[in-house]
């Protein structure tokens, strides 16, 4: 490790304007979480137009803050009102609600933001320093590799994300069909732009983003409105006995343990995104646990398993992005294009290239998780108030925001129908439930596949037995093709999904 | 736009314009259109030039970027915008002098004017240090023997390739990267054997892990003065590229003119001849607008006679 690169990093960490972007980003973050129905991919896409005027290190920095404060707040309505801000914290309502029911609402909350502060800090040292190696060993890949696991990373994802085989398939596909618009990369030639100048660099990322992701959920949400939350929250009073104390600390710290190592393994998978790991993590303490049937009912190790490791899943998804430049999740995808936006490309040369900056995201990393604790411990009370926003006043606002967001982007009235066009099909793909996330997913993945199986077959010459010098590819393709028969066996035998849950 | 038209508005923006303007002016804020998104050479260079013209101006000088389609799309825009010099395009001529040959797009040289270039792109052939051939001689000594790949970036550089190779008896195989973030790893890792470069070079070529066999600029680079030109080494081939701010046709005299001497005074200032020397190996000069009216057409000319091949 290079220590000048590490102590200019800290240096850097220690700003006034690093204390007031990553702040931000986590404060933001926990309101976003707090409201249920407001997503963490919805916030990072419509704050990535916001961090144009950030340095490289700040705006990536305030973006993983904003996802960290999402995984921590969602914790409070999932507590107080049984309606989790994410869905990572459904586990979390499982205990934390019947908990505060019986009177116990700050202890509750207090947990799960111990649990959630815990888990993320030790997962950003996990990445730190597993990502490093990583990346060195990811060097050594070349197309074939690349190829291989951006389609073994694709169909893990469309596998997982729920919905029938069909459906999933017919999301991906769409995905990778838009996903060739653009001039091709190698000949220049215009493809699917129809005489369109702005199509040239293929459909605009941050348009399909926005509106997939956060104006159709503003679509759908407005169809709720009706949804009356007010009657079961719970009130919050001021009582002495009503606080975290050091016998239960004693007590969740090894579920913390365990599960801030669930949510480390499930992130770094690609595909697998925090509400696996939270649901993973609860069941595993309840197994562990001597008396389980206290699980559902108010047992605070509950709620320390789901948020210890829906906050590990975050860091975690970052060992696969910054190692080799894929994306384990929505939220990770979103971030290459924030990367892309600040010229940098990510991925194992990162870290030989920009070692500064890789360095200073992770102290702004670690920086994020003490501002989360500080926000969390003392803003307790006011968060708690935002469970009380009424939805009528939230859509229109974000609605703005999306807008806006897109106007920054520079591509005047033709992002905004953009934007519109695929807000719609995200509204009828969420409708008829096909995965918006495959699409997604598919859809970001597709020019890098596109251009690495182009390279690996000329390189190749055609010749396939070029693979057998290859045996990272190999075993790569070999385990794409298990998880397709396995995949296709399962929904033709059962008829059913395989059972999952979406990646994000 | 035809001939007279353009001599119209010309007109009419003349007697439009109060005869005093050409000291006063700007009067208000500038914008400076750069194609590509933020962060990459033409990018970083417009930044600072931005500043030094504001300097000069008196008046800010505001960053767009309208990244897409390798600058057509910033074109496309600029050609539509009023021509009173309040916006302007800095970037790179290959837009123009290249793009509308494979592409249709909605613009021609004739639609602007080529007021001042103030760097020369820097576009070369480039290899790893652990090859065992470092020349661009050697290259092609090497591929004589035995089966070579190259990464191209744009049409262009693999037409010129394409004809070498086939004039040397090559059996070349051509990979698309995407860029040059995607030609780093390819030619570091040694899975292509050479490569076209039009500038990251600059990043690796100082720690000694990638070499340059030749330049495809006209001449040599100041910065590696042992390397010789494709053309010196017999190829009659080039890629001319020059970082150029480039306005609308129509704008009036005394505007182009104040534009001129904005530009001209960057071209010696520190701070923008620091950047673009220092950090992207872009030697600064000052090419004046009469000398690159032609330079944009004689190199349209040149480039369509190799992409005709």
């Amino acid at each position: 490790m290079n220590f000048d690169a590490v102590g200019a990093a800290a240096a850097e960490a220690l700003t006034l304007a690093s204390f007031i972007g990553i702040g931000g980003g986590v404060l933001l973050g926990y309101v976003v979480g707090v409201i249920p129905g407001l997503s963490r991919s919805v916030a990072i896409s419509i704050a990535i137009p916001l961090t144009f005027y950030m340095s490289p290190y700040i705006a990536i920095s305030f973006l993983i803050g904003l996802s960290k404060g999402t995984a921590a707040g969602s914790a409070v309505s999932a507590i107080l009102l049984n309606a989790p801000g994410e869905a990572s914290s459904a586990a979390t309502a499982l205990d934390g609600y019947p908990m505060a029911k019986q009177g116990k609402p700050k202890t509750a909350l207090q947990i799960g933001l111990i649990a959630s502060v815990l888990g993320d800090i030790m997962a950003t040292i996990i990445l730190i320093f597993v990502a490093i190696p990583f990346a060195r060993v990811a060097l050594l890949f070349g197309p074939y590799e690349m190829a291989a696991i951006l389609m073994f990373a694709l169909v893990f994802i469309a596998g997982l994300s729920g919905g029938s085989l069909f459906k999933g398939l017919a999301a991906g596909g769409l995905g990778i069909f838009l996903g060739t618009i653009g001039l091709d990369n190698q000949t220049g030639l215009p493809r699917l732009t129809f005489g369109y100048t702005e199509l040239m660099d293929g459909l605009p990322l941050i348009a399909v983003a926005i509106g997939t992701l956060a104006l159709s959920e503003m679509f759908v949400q407005s169809e709720r409105l009706r949804y009356d939350r007010a009657n079961m929250a719970v009130t919050l009073e001021h009582r002495p006995d009503d606080r975290i104390t050091w016998p239960i600390m004693r007590r969740i710290l090894p579920t913390i343990f365990r599960g801030t190592g669930v949510g480390t393994f499930v992130g770094a998978l690609p595909g697998l995104g925090p509400s696996v790991g939270s649901f993973m993590s609860y069941g595993m303490a309840q197994r562990a646990a001597k008396e389980p049937e206290r699980f559902g009912k108010g047992e605070p190790k509950g709620i320390a398993a789901s948020e210890s490791a829906d906050n590990a899943v975050i860091p975690a998804a970052l060992i696969p992005l910054f190692g080799l430049g894929i994306p384990g999740n929505v939220s990770a995808a979103l971030l290459i294009g924030a990367f892309a936006i600040h010229g940098i490309t990510v991925g194992p040369l990162l870290l030989r290239d920009n070692p500064e900056l890789l360095y200073s995201i992770f102290a702004g990393m670690i920086l994020a998780s003490l501002i989360m604790l500080a926000l969390g411990w003392f803003g307790l009370m006011v968060f708690a108030q935002i469970t009380r926003v009424p939805p009528h006043v939230v859509i229109p606002i974000v609605v703005f925001f999306c807008l806006a967001g897109m106007m920054l982007q520079g591509y005047g009235t033709f992002g905004l129908v953009i934007l519109l066009g695929f807000a719609i099909l995200g509204y009828l793909m969420k409708k008829y439930d096909y995965s918006f996330v495959t699409f997604l997913v598919a859809f970001i993945i597709t020019p890098m596949l596109e251009l690495n199986l182009r390279q690996s077959i000329i390189l190749s010459r055609g010749n396939w037995a070029i693979l057998l010098d290859r045996p990272i590819a190999l075993f790569f393709i070999a385990c794409t093709v298990v998880a397709l028969v396995m995949l296709a066996w399962r929904s033709i035998r059962t008829g059913k999904p395989p059972a999952g849950a979406p990646a994000d | 736009m035809n001939r007279r038209t353009l001599l119209a508005t010309t007109l009419a923006a003349t007697l439009a314009a109060p005869a005093a303007m050409a000291d006063d002016w700007p009067t208000r804020p500038l914008t400076m259109v750069i194609g590509f998104a933020a962060g990459g050479s033409t990018d970083i260079q417009g930044r600072v030039l931005a500043r030094v013209m504001e300097e000069y101006l008196g008046q800010p000088v505001n960053v767009v970027n309208q990244p897409g389609g390798g600058s057509a799309v910033a074109f496309t825009r600029l050609k539509n915008t009023t021509p009173d010099g309040y916006t302007f395009l800095f970037g790179g001529t290959t837009a123009l002098t290249f793009t509308p040959i494979i592409t249709p797009v909605e613009y021609e040289i004739d639609d602007f004017e080529y007021l001042a270039a103030v760097a020369i792109g820097q576009n070369a052939i480039v290899t790893s240090a652990e090859q065992p051939f470092s020349t661009f001689d050697e290259i092609i000594e090497y591929g004589r023997e035995n089966q070579m790949t190259y990464a191209q970036q744009t049409p262009l550089d693999e037409a010129i390739i394409r004809s070498i190779a086939e004039q040397e008896g090559l059996d070349l195989a051509i990979v698309p990267t995407g860029g040059g973030g995607g030609m780093a790893p390819l030619v570091l890792g040694r899975e292509v054997d050479f490569a076209y470069s039009g500038g990251t070079h600059a990043q690796y070529t100082p720690t000694g892990e990638m070499v340059v066999a030749a330049f495809m600029s006209a001449e040599r680079s100041p910065f590696y003065p042992d390397v010789p030109t494709l053309i010196e080494l017999g190829y009659d081939y080039s890629i001319e590229d020059y970082r150029t701010i480039i306005v609308p046709a129509g704008v009036p005299d005394e505007v182009k003119a104040r534009l001129m001497s904005a530009a001209e005074h960057a071209s010696t200032s520190e701070a923008f001849i620091d950047i673009t020397e220092g950090n992207t190996f872009f030697p600064v000069v000052f090419i004046g607008q009469e000398e690159m009216e032609e330079n944009v057409r004689r190199i349209r000319a040149a480039t369509e006679e190799v992409m005709a091949d």
